[in-house]
């Protein structure tokens, strides 16, 4: 049996940024008909050797055949006429056009030379029924969906083009536990339709459950290509972090009485958005915030945090109640509370200030005499958070920007750590970032939770509420629907509790 | 070591450097046309000249690293020289008062300014060009629509024109004090770390529990003061205060701020490459119009060198990133 040529073979790739080496001697091979799926830590250059596939980027040597032939892309707009598309982890979509005018942006339909606004929402609507998508109009401007549906509409957009290469980097990260369903339905009809798929993710059920074949990059190399399954996933973590993979969360405490409460919230709500939230978290408890995507847990925490208006209920800490109008009334004395936002390029970082900048932002006031910043005591902090969460910047004085993801979210919780927060909010803090950091960042909140600190934690990864949590509240329409104790945490009970299934916890 | 390569790096401005040397290039050049350019009498001159700009481009340099602007410089000059010389006028017991009372009305409008942006949420280019046709018309009543008799305060002509301490000119000296707080605001104090924070990202800022609000209306109100101080100097140099005396600074004072080096979208730069933009722009217009060129051309060539050195400088901060 004669095998077919792969689709796309890429061989000694090879690209420098300076005086970063990003990929050394990189090689993939991707068949028509299967899914491909990189791996890596962050900055093991696998987001160079896509933006290398998509040409927004030329490789300083190597090889691209595509069917055998070699090419050599100009542009993005070439790479896309030769039929390799791509849904890159950063939006690209205008938030300010409408969905149909988002996903026809690069070659609208013409009628006379104008836009034909019919025929394009035709064909936005064809895309996103492809996608199995009913519930997204197509005159939505963008800027009005959640992020989820951003990325659902995303997708669409590359595939409007029919591609023959599809390259998904994280594109299921914001996504809710049904549409992830939907993707996955998706991708496996664009298999049996013939395209190779390259897929990027750091969820390790979602390549065990869709990948054909794995290739594993570590510091710019291509370290391992095989089939999916041939391998287990203590073996695929190791050749990514290149270490030993011990256990992957860290333990938890016993724990025979509940704890003293740090913060109790009694029948809080704002808006439609949240009704009557009842909660409370003790000292040196993690409380994960469960539920699909977008059921009011972003909302609870920035109602905590003092960001939204005209909230309704009580709020206690240790006891004594307390209303934090703005962040910076919940950070202060008496509260005590830190945030880490969702999005840390356009919440957490300011992203073209340096690293120095960006750590001692929430602490300054702690940090300066009379207004004047105590560049001493600044220097110190900085130096002993640096050590704590071992962040890898080369230069302080740097831009955050030049960081990796997982080292730019390890600088906005060192930020809030300055603060000697009692009560830390986090909100999704690892979405999209290599497992060796996720790691670290677990066991710096069991840490921080046994040196007393009391953390509410939201996640839109079920494996983590799992591994870290002592207790999950699930959220359903706004309200918490049901909250799950340590032994009763499973995969299978927080999609029960989720989707509001009677009798789950059984 | 590392701390002083970092100090070091710290103080350095390239785009200051490349200011000034073309500020050096510009004397030069007109030094080939009459010697006088490089006198140490012409160049104090040009300092004390350079300094009412320079008092004006200090205020918008601080809302325009916020990523803000503020139009109603024009007027809030004229404010500063017409109400501190009205209260001369209208009480010569407190003309002691007159240029902390002038700056105070600069306050003021700057306050509204920054609660219109920071409050109201309005954009800072439509908001602060309103409170400039407020500022005009007001002052427009109070004058009757006629150039008031209202003269400038001993000591505001003194701070103008006079000179003291090995012949420096007093409005220079105002100028160092002014750009020294500024620099040590900008470089040394919570407040100036929160203006490049809320330039970059005010999002992340306020997340970050920054008192966004107060940053910003602090901001208009010190550059609605340093306006109308600019405005006090301004009477006390021409011994009285008249309708429209700002209108000659806007443009060159975001012209200064932005040939500084600060990003007009907020959130970069330093304060010595305002000083830089400051003298380049005015020995720029002294050069011309000691040449005698026609206004016009003067006009054409003004504009153009602010263009071209936007974008020698925009390729520079770019290959330098």
């Amino acid at each position: 049996m004669a095998i077919p040529p792969p689709l796309l073979e890429m061989a000694g790739i090879a690209k420098r940024y300076g005086g970063v080496q990003a990929l050394t001697d990189a090689a993939i091979t991707c068949h028509a008909g299967r899914i491909h799926a990189v791996l890596g830590e962050n900055g093991a250059g696998k987001s160079t050797l896509i933006k290398i596939m998509a040409g927004t980027v030329q490789p300083d040597g190597g090889e691209i055949r595509l069917e055998g032939t070699a090419r050599r892309f100009a542009g993005p707009a070439d790479a896309a006429r030769a039929g390799i598309g791509c849904i890159f982890q950063e939006l690209s979509l205008m938030p300010d056009l409408s969905v149909a005018d988002n996903i026809s942006i690069a070659d609208p339909p013409r009628r006379f030379g104008l836009i034909d606004g019919p025929a394009q929402r035709r064909r936005a609507e064809a895309a996103l029924a492809r996608l199995g998508i009913d519930d997204i109009h197509p005159l939505t401007p963008v800027g009005d969906l959640p992020l989820s549906r951003r990325q659902i509409v995303e997708i669409a957009k590359a595939l409007a083009r029919n591609p023959r290469v599809l390259i998904l980097d994280e594109a299921t990260s914001a996504l809710t536990a049904a549409d992830v369903d939907r993707v996955y339905g998706l991708l496996a009809r664009l298999k049996a339709e013939g395209l190779a798929i390259v897929y990027i993710s750091h969820r390790m059920n979602e390549i065990r459950q869709l990948a054909d074949d794995c290739t594993v990059f570590r510091n710019g190399r291509s370290v391992a290509s095989f089939a999916n399954g041939s391998r287990s996933d203590d073996e695929v973590v190791e050749m990514m972090i290149g270490r030993e993979y011990r256990h992957m969360f860290p333990e938890r405490p016993a724990r025979t009485v509940p704890p003293a409460p740090v913060l109790s919230v009694e029948s809080l709500g704002w808006t439609d958005r949240l009704r009557g939230i009842s909660l409370t978290v003790g000292r040196g408890e993690i409380v994960g915030l469960g539920g699909l995507d977008g059921q009011g847990q972003r909302e609870f925490l920035l109602a905590l945090f003092g960001v939204l208006a005209g909230m309704t209920g009580r709020i206690a800490i240790d006891g004594r109640p307390v209303m934090a109008g703005s962040p910076r009334a919940a950070k202060g004395r008496g509260i005590g509370m830190a945030l880490i936002p969702e999005d840390r390029k356009t919440e957490g970082l300011m992203l073209p200030m340096s690293v120095r900048d960006n750590l001692t932002i929430a602490a300054l006031p702690a940090l300066a005499h009379a207004g004047i910043v105590d560049r001493a005591a600044e220097d110190e902090a900085i130096e002993a958070m640096v050590r704590l969460l071992q962040i890898r910047a080369g230069d302080l004085d740097a831009t955050v920007a030049a960081l990796s993801g997982g080292n730019q979210q390890k600088v906005v919780i060192a930020k809030w750590l300055l603060t000697r927060p009692r009560l830390i909010l986090l909100n999704d803090p690892t979405r999209g970032i290599d497992v060796g950091t996720k790691q670290e960042i677990y066991r710096l909140l069991r840490g921080l939770a046994d040196e007393g600190a009391a953390i509410l934690f939201y996640s839109t990864d079920y494996d983590e509420l799992i591994g870290c949590c002592d207790r999950v509240a699930v959220f359903n329409e706004g309200t918490i629907g049901r909250v799950l104790a340590r032994e009763q945490l499973s995969e299978h009970a927080l999609v029960a509790a989720a989707l509001d299934i009677a009798g789950a916890a059984a | 070591m590392q701390a002083l390569v970092r100090a070091f790096r710290r103080s350095i401005d390239p785009a200051a450097l490349i200011v000034f040397a073309c500020t050096g290039v510009l004397l030069a050049v007109g030094s080939v046309y009459s010697a006088n350019f490089l006198s140490a009498g012409y160049l104090l001159q040009q300092l004390q000249v350079a300094a009412f700009l320079g008092l004006i481009a200090s205020g918008a340099m601080l809302v325009i690293l916020l990523g803000h602007i503020d139009l109603s410089i024009p007027w809030v000059v004229t404010v500063g020289g017409m109400m501190s010389t009205a209260l001369a006028g209208w009480a010569p017991d407190w003309a002691w008062a007159a240029i902390p009372f002038g700056m105070l009305c600069g306050a003021a409008f700057g306050l509204v300014n920054g609660l219109g942006v920071a409050v109201l949420r309005l954009p800072s280019m439509i908001f602060t060009l309103g409170t400039n046709a407020v500022a005009q018309g007001l002052m427009v009543l109070h004058t009757g629509g006629f150039a008031p008799q209202d003269h400038a305060t001993p000591a505001m002509h003194g701070l103008a024109v006079g000179r003291s301490l090995l012949g420096i000119p007093n409005a220079l000296l105002v100028w160092i004090a002014v750009g020294a707080a500024m620099a040590f605001l900008l470089t040394r104090t919570t407040l100036g770390r929160y203006v490049y924070a809320i330039g970059n990202r005010e999002r992340a800022a306020y997340l970050s529990g920054v008192a966004t609000g107060r940053v910003i209306v602090a901001a208009f109100a010190i550059s609605g003061a340093l306006a109308a101080l600019a405005g006090i100097l301004l009477a006390g140099y021409s011994t009285k205060a008249y309708q429209a005396m700002g209108d000659a600074y806007l443009l060159p004072a975001i012209a200064a701020v932005v040939l500084g080096g600060t990003n007009i979208l907020g959130g970069r730069g330093r304060y010595a490459g305002t000083v830089a933009g400051v003298v380049l722009i005015t020995v720029l217009q002294s050069i011309l119009s000691v040449m005698q060129m026609p206004e016009a051309w003067r006009q054409v060539i003004y504009g153009a060198v602010i263009i071209v050195m936007l974008l020698v400088y925009g390729r520079g901060a770019r290959s330098a990133g």
